[in-house]
């Protein structure tokens, strides 16, 4: 199968979201100022949904530029599995009941 | 944020609270504006009749008949906040049965893009102008209004009522003739 990577890493996720606020925002205000402009409130409406498309574009898929920080993992501590564990769980149910 | 649809929920959200914020923006920035503006209207044929309302009481009440002229420019009244007009004309008269009568003649829808400025002669009433009895012969004080209702794109339902009006009266004689 394909193996297309499609998830973001936590800054890109943030970066995504401050991005799409940002665009949204910005279409808005221009949108607001325009449309007073020329009197015509369709005109903001339309300027917020163009704001909304590249929002949409630029955020709403996993780009690449937003896996630029993948999460480093602590190395796996391997440790000896003890016999007794299984033991002990048990006690514990017991003393429970 | 971390799947394709959680982002989009949260663009699709966010978008549409700003466009309320944009509606409310709009909103704020037309409620305070006065829309009151002037109007001439004037009579040219003023009659009166006494005919049986078959559509009420089949007694005879009785019936006006007028022509107008009205001439108004309703440019100032646009703006962004404002789709259409609803103008209508109201005769308002006293009698000795009512201390206010108002009936509407004529009304008129006009859109937002189409010609603002109105100037119409000898125009017919669009309805009855019924009195609910007898008060209409020899009324010495009947006032034409302009009036018209603001249909917005949000906020409040304005309704303005023109700064001109028009004072006439109804003849001392029924009109026997046909008109």
């Amino acid at each position: 199968m394909l193996d297309i990577p499609t998830h973001m890493d936590f800054v890109g996720q943030g970066k995504a979201e401050r991005w799409s606020r940002l665009i949204i925002t910005f279409f808005g205000v221009v949108g607001l100022i325009y449309g007073a402009i020329v009197q015509q409130f369709s005109q903001t409406v339309y300027v917020l949904g163009v704001g909304f498309l590249l929002s949409s574009l630029i955020t709403i898929p996993p780009w690449p530029f937003y896996r630029k920080n993948p999460v480093k993992w602590q190395k796996p501590v391997i440790t000896d599995p003890k016999p007794q564990n299984g033991d002990s769980s048990d006690e514990g149910k017991k003393k429970k009941k | 944020m971390h799947t394709v649809l959680t982002r989009g929920n949260a663009t699709v959200a966010y978008s549409l609270s700003v466009l309320a914020c944009l509606t409310f923006s709009c909103f704020l920035s037309t409620v305070f504006l006065d829309y009151r503006t002037d109007a001439n209207i004037n009579t040219v044929r003023v009659l009166v009749k006494n005919v049986p309302d078959y559509g009420a009481s089949r007694e005879k009440h009785d019936l006006g008949f007028v022509t107008f002229d009205l001439e108004t420019n309703l440019t100032s009244v646009f703006n962004w906040n404002v789709k259409q007009l609803f103008l209508y004309m109201t005769a308002e008269y006293k009698t000795p049965s009512n201390t206010l009568n108002q009936v509407v003649l004529w009304d008129k829808i006009i859109l937002r893009g189409e010609n603002p400025v109105l100037d119409f002669k000898k125009m017919n009433t669009k309805y009855y102008f019924w009195d609910d009895g007898n008060g209409l012969r020899d009324n010495r004080n009947v006032s034409l209004y302009l009036s018209w209702n603001i249909i917005p794109n949000a906020g409040l339902l304005p309704s303005v009522q023109a700064t001109g009006k028009h004072v006439f009266k109804f003849p001392s004689e029924y009109a026997t003739s046909s008109i």
